[in-house]
């Protein structure tokens, strides 16, 4: 089965969305989030801290630990995490997996020291790629802010060799952005590798996921974009802190759906209404019984 | 509500399991003292790891005997992930290694098949089938065929004995045990404390919880 | 080579305090020119930005409204002038007023001194989301002299582009008749927080000397380069040439009705929104990888120079590119000072290695006389020499 896997940016008390990696508007309480997607069937949980590296710090065992409490499937953490003695306050908090991206390629033994403390499953190597002249990838640190010229597949290969036991693969080209996946991008790295993909960054519409896995090769799909602003809508009053860039849910913005031009815009979907249209395309998603609320 | 002793061995989610044991209304005890084992009414070893790891920790901390005299006295012992696997008689992972035979069989690697996407290990969601035997009554009490759990291992059991099994799961070309129940002994190749609803399910089933 | 000696063009400096001090609530620090500390220790732009909470933003809008009905056109002509670069902010002021507001703008560009590939691909972008663009760029080889004339006796090259971006989109719309000009956010406003002009939605032509070009003139820019700069003495320097970096003659202007208004003054400006508007709307991206001297992808991409320009900001002032981003940001109420600080520390006054190569080049200097002239702008009141290295007497904590 496809794993659907939602993904929350957290900077402080809130849900953050932004477009390439840049910018981070806020969109809600991360307790608004993680139960309504749990409830309508994620398969996983991915929290990302987004300011981890900008500003030196962690700050999700607070809500990792109240979410691994009531919410039981597994749970990803990506930001920030340098050390090993990082990686085990991180599952001790209640994570069951942590992505590394920065630390990583600074120090690729990090990797091997991680699968060989904690289990390869506990290791997800995270990839943020941009897309060169020419076709080939580079590896982008700090929220996709450094160049590395690293190249994304040889990296991958790298990294599942020492350990890891899947592979995120972002496009920052596309993220936030609702033009799609980068299909090229994800295809490459699980052609590579014998670890599963998760491909990430893009998504506008059902389409799309489906497209990931059938010519991306994608083994889990990782969204954001789609869902959040598609619980934006269904919701009348949003949980929000006072805190960070409010401005887009003060003024109660309409997301637009997809322009005519250039195929972009995000397209707000539910997450049981994503599954039953990859149900639809033939792909395996897990269904869950809707309680009657 | 009785406690329930999670061993712990120094491989395992034990905070994963312990969670979801609390959530369901029980009051988990996570500890590796023989005495407390033989003592217990109600065990979950859990595992995730090595086997040949798992059964030197097992036998440095003197649990292999306890454990065997605690799963011939008919109380309910519930393996996940690899705590199952190490009720079989031997693992073919790395070199051959024995474990607690308490179940006729080994344990074998997934094959993995690249073109077809079909990856090691296997990550994920796949469903549960009956395999001959009927699921009322047992740890899969109130799931349906097809119901999914989520799967995160390398490595499947080979029951000797069909009227071991009691769930199979199809993953490539391989249809193999996920779930092996045998008079109070239970085991569950996925890991029902990450399972969502019919997770918690199996595990209320286990600790005799009623659950809605 | 002869010691580089400046004269004193840049009239910035007469005002500004001795003492370096920073705002209390956000990172800005006193020898910004035009800003104003109170008794409190909190800057005016700060005092704006609180001002901007209480600010009846519909009536606001009302008033655009009003304005816009005033100008409207339904010949089919256009009806604003929107100078843009095809950043975010012109690409969320020229679409808002063709989407929103139905007017019908026509867009000018002056070029930047050298393009950055995403800069072109954004006004590319732009003008491709569906607007008409008059891009001017001025002669190459004067723009140099200029360029060199301005890093040495202004300690910025950039004022040359700043020269063009403020006075072409006048000369356009006295020619095509367009007197209503609008511009995204009115910096002294903004980042100075000029109270004499905070609740003015455009600047008056009196003003733009001071406001937006350091006090110094054109003529005497040019004056100063012909007497004092061999590479300026000899060489062809039109009036033709020169003209975008003028104004018309003010009379014409006023007879014409043309104004300067600001998107900022009928809009809560917060750039980050923007952003988001024009990835949406205009085929906006951001910098593949960060700005130099600063921590975000989305503001100020489109000319190689701007690094230099930030920095030389940095040399003269004591804060960079960072300070500012981040400073604003704090009175958006997006991030907490502490972490302004942190992001200040690590990345204020970073060198634009990048471009430092093309920066040489296109002034036709070598690197002596670039340290040369960056050091001459180093005040002592701001710079110390520790072990032989630059250091700055304080930072921002």
């Amino acid at each position: 089965m496809i794993r659907i896997i939602p993904r929350l940016d957290i900077k402080g008390p809130n849900v953050v969305k932004g477009v390439n990696l840049e910018g981070m508007r806020v969109v809600g309480r991360p307790e608004l989030f993680a139960p309504h997607y749990y409830d309508e069937g994620a398969d996983e949980l991915l929290f990302m801290d987004t300011v981890a590296s900008l500003y030196g710090r962690n700050t999700l065992d607070e809500i990792v630990h109240r979410t691994a409490e009531r919410m039981f499937v597994p749970l990803t953490v990506s930001g920030g995490i340098r050390s090993v003695q990082d990686i085990r306050g991180v599952l001790r908090a209640g994570a069951d997996k942590v992505a590394m991206n920065t630390a990583a390629i600074a120090n690729p033994r990090l990797v091997a020291e991680g699968a060989e403390h904690f289990g390869s499953q506990c290791i997800v190597l995270s990839i943020e790629a941009r897309r060169l002249p020419g076709g080939r990838y580079e590896c982008l640190t700090d929220g996709g802010r450094e160049r590395t010229g690293k190249d994304a597949i040889e990296w991958a290969e790298e990294a599942a060799g020492l350990g890891a036991g899947e592979i995120l693969a972002t496009s920052v080209d596309n993220e936030g952005t609702g033009r799609g996946f980068d299909l090229e991008l994800t295809r490459l790295i699980s052609e590579r590798v014998g670890v599963p993909v998760i491909a990430s960054g893009g998504a506008g519409c059902a389409e799309h996921v489906r497209d990931v896995v059938l010519i991306g090769k994608a083994d889990a799909v990782c969204i954001a974009s789609i869902l959040h602003y598609g619980c934006l809508e269904a919701m009348k009053n949003v949980a929000y802190a006072e805190e960070g860039n409010t401005d887009f849910l003060k003024k109660k913005i309409p997301v637009s759906s997809r322009s005519a031009h250039n195929r972009r815009g995000i397209q707000p979907i539910r997450l049981a209404e994503l599954k039953q249209s990859l149900a639809d395309w033939g792909i395996e998603v897990r269904r869950t019984e809707r309680e009657a609320a | 509500m009785k406690p329930v002793m999670i061993v712990d061995y120094g491989l395992g989610n034990l905070g994963s399991v312990a969670r979801a044991v609390r959530f369901l209304g029980a009051e988990p005890v996570i500890s590796g003292d023989p005495a407390l084992l033989l003592d217990a009414e109600r065990v979950i070893l859990p595992g995730v790891g090595a086997f040949g790891v798992a059964m030197e920790n097992l036998k440095r901390l003197d649990l292999v005997a306890p454990l065997k005299q605690y799963a011939a006295s008919d109380r309910p012992l519930l393996g996940i992930c690899l705590g199952m696997q190490l009720f079989m008689e031997e693992s073919t992972e790395g070199d051959l290694h024995a474990g607690l035979g308490l179940i006729p069989g080994r344990v074998v690697r997934l094959q993995e098949e690249r073109q077809r996407g079909i990856k090691v290990p296997h990550i994920g969601w796949s469903g549960l089938e009956p395999d001959g035997r009927e699921w009322s009554g047992t740890v899969l009490d109130g799931l349906h065929p097809g119901d999914a759990l989520y799967f995160v291992h390398s490595y499947y059991v080979q029951p000797r004995n069909d009227g071991d099994i009691l769930a199979c799961t199809t993953y490539g070309d391989a249809r193999f045990c996920s779930v092996i129940a045998r008079g109070a002994l239970v085991g569950c190749q996925a890991h029902p404390e990450k399972s969502s609803g019919p997770g918690l399910k199996v595990l209320g089933n286990f600790l005799d919880v009623h659950q809605h | 080579m002869a010691e580089f000696q400046r004269g004193n063009l840049d009239r910035q400096f007469l005002t500004l305090p001795e003492e370096v001090k920073f705002c209390k609530k956000c990172v800005i620090s006193n020898q910004r020119p035009r800003i104003v500390f109170d008794e409190e220790g909190v800057c005016s732009a700060c005092r704006n930005a609180d001002y901007k909470e209480q600010v009846d933003w519909k009536k606001r809008e009302l008033e655009l409204e009003q304005l816009l009905d005033k100008h409207r056109r339904n010949d089919g002509y256009w009806d604003v002038l929107v100078p843009a670069s095809g950043g975010k902010d012109s690409g969320f002021v020229a679409h808002e007023l063709k989407h929103k507001w139905g007017m019908n703008p026509l867009t000018v560009t002056w070029t930047p001194m050298l393009y950055t590939d995403i800069g072109r691909t954004n006004w590319q972008g732009f003008v491709d989301s569906g607007f008409t663009n008059l891009f001017c760029a001025p002669n190459g080889d004067l723009q140099r002299k200029m360029a060199r004339l301005c890093f040495e006796e202004l300690g910025d090259a950039f004022h040359v582009f700043v020269l063009g971006q403020v006075h072409y989109p006048i000369w356009i719309a006295q020619k095509f008749g367009i007197p209503l000009v609008f511009y995204g956010e009115n910096g002294a406003v903004e980042y100075a927080g000029d109270p004499q002009l905070a609740d003015k939605p455009y600047m008056a032509p009196e003003d733009w000397n001071t406001r937006l070009l350091k006090g110094c003139s054109l003529d005497e820019l040019v004056a100063y380069g012909k007497a004092n700069k061999d590479y300026f003495a000899g060489a062809d320097v039109r009036g033709s040439d020169l003209l975008f970096y003028g104004a018309p003659p003010m009379e014409e202007i006023k007879r014409a009705g043309i104004r300067k208004y600001y998107y900022s003054y009928y809009h809560k400006w917060v750039p980050q929104e923007n952003y988001y508007y024009a990835a949406e709307h205009t085929g906006l991206k951001p910098n593949p990888e960060r700005s130099e001297g600063t921590y975000s992808k989305y503001a100020s991409l489109d000319d190689r120079l701007d690094g230099m320009h930030y920095w030389m900001g940095f040399i003269k002032f004591g804060f960079g590119r960072a300070t500012q981003d981040a400073s604003h940001e704090v009175r958006d109420g997006h991030i907490t000072r502490e972490e302004a600080v942190a992001l200040v520390n690590r990345y204020d006054g970073e060198f634009p290695r990048k471009y430092y190569r093309d920066f040489l080049d296109f002034l036709g200097i070598s690197e002596e006389h670039f340290h040369q002239v960056a050091d001459s702008w180093r005040r002592p009141n701001i710079w110390t020499k520790q072990d032989g290295e630059w250091a700055l007497r304080r930072r921002v904590e």
